[in-house]
């Protein structure tokens, strides 16, 4: 679900991402009336979605955000390549936290769910050039971090 | 992951990387809490809407309504200082000039004015 891995990208936390997508979709439900149908869907609901987590993110600034839970999944692996596997996960979650926010939810947006500039530019209300921008170097900051391990999950 | 950040399409195994990571557990339920909690919401209606939409237009009328109101006091009493024909000016005015859905325009109010000298 492509809200829910955005709040996650910015909040890092699975109930206060869950809670803020909640938040967000049950806002559009309430602004559906207000809905521009000349104008694209999915990044109208985004942009709503976005700024509940920003809100949330806010909010919650104060509190320590608990690491994102261990998903990656690993089925099969030996000793060696679940240990590979377990720093890559540590790697990303330190990849993604050292983005500012609106580079991490381009990135992910760009290259997890395939979205074009156009549409990122619309949920973020950027220009597209800001995206491109923002993917670029948020795309040179995880291959920094990653670099030879994501060879090695290859 | 690509050799290039400049490269205009995503990054397949980026892409991968952070769709496991960032795609939370149960999604199957998520889901059917959203759709649970999104069903016992009523939508904003239309009313909303509207209503956001006239406020400026009702504010508008209020104070063409009170210009149109003080204008007439103003010139009712003018009268009453010169001579002694009937004081109230805003009866004689044309009923469009008050209930027009937005601020009078000033030359047609004018006129009305004039006319109802």
């Amino acid at each position: 679900m492509v809200a829910r891995r955005a709040a996650r990208a910015i909040l890092r936390d699975d109930d206060e991402a869950d809670d803020a997508v909640q938040e967000g979709m049950l806002a559009a439900w309430r602004a559906i009336a207000r809905y521009d149908p000349e104008r694209p869907f999915r990044p109208w609901l985004m942009r709503i979605v976005v700024n509940a987590a920003l809100d949330a993110r806010r909010r919650s600034r104060v509190r320590q955000a608990e690491p994102i839970a261990e998903t990656l999944e690993s089925g099969g692996l030996g000793p060696d390549r679940m240990a590979e596997a377990a720093l890559l996960r540590v790697r990303l979650d330190e990849g993604l936290a050292s983005l500012p926010e609106r580079q991490r939810i381009a990135l992910v947006l760009f290259d997890a769910e395939g979205w074009g500039h156009a549409d990122i530019a619309a949920a973020l209300g950027v220009p597209e050039g800001t995206v491109r921008s923002y993917v670029f170097h948020a795309r040179r900051a995880m291959r920094k971090v990653l670099g030879v391990l994501a060879e090695g999950m290859k | 992951m690509t050799e290039s950040p400049f490269d205009a399409e995503p990054d397949a195994e980026l892409g991968r990387l952070l769709r496991e990571r960032l795609t939370g557990a149960e999604p199957e339920a998520f889901l059917r809490r959203l759709r649970r909690v999104v069903a016992a919401t009523p939508a904003g209606d239309q009313w909303d809407v509207l209503a956001g939409w006239a406020r400026p237009r009702v504010m508008a009328m209020a104070v063409a309504a009170g210009f149109i109101l003080w204008l007439g006091v103003w010139f009712a009493s003018d009268r009453m200082s010169g001579d002694a024909e009937p004081a109230v000016q805003v009866a004689s005015l044309p009923a469009h000039t008050v209930v027009m859905p937005q601020v009078a325009r000033q030359p047609e109010f004018v006129t009305a004015v004039m006319e109802g000298q």
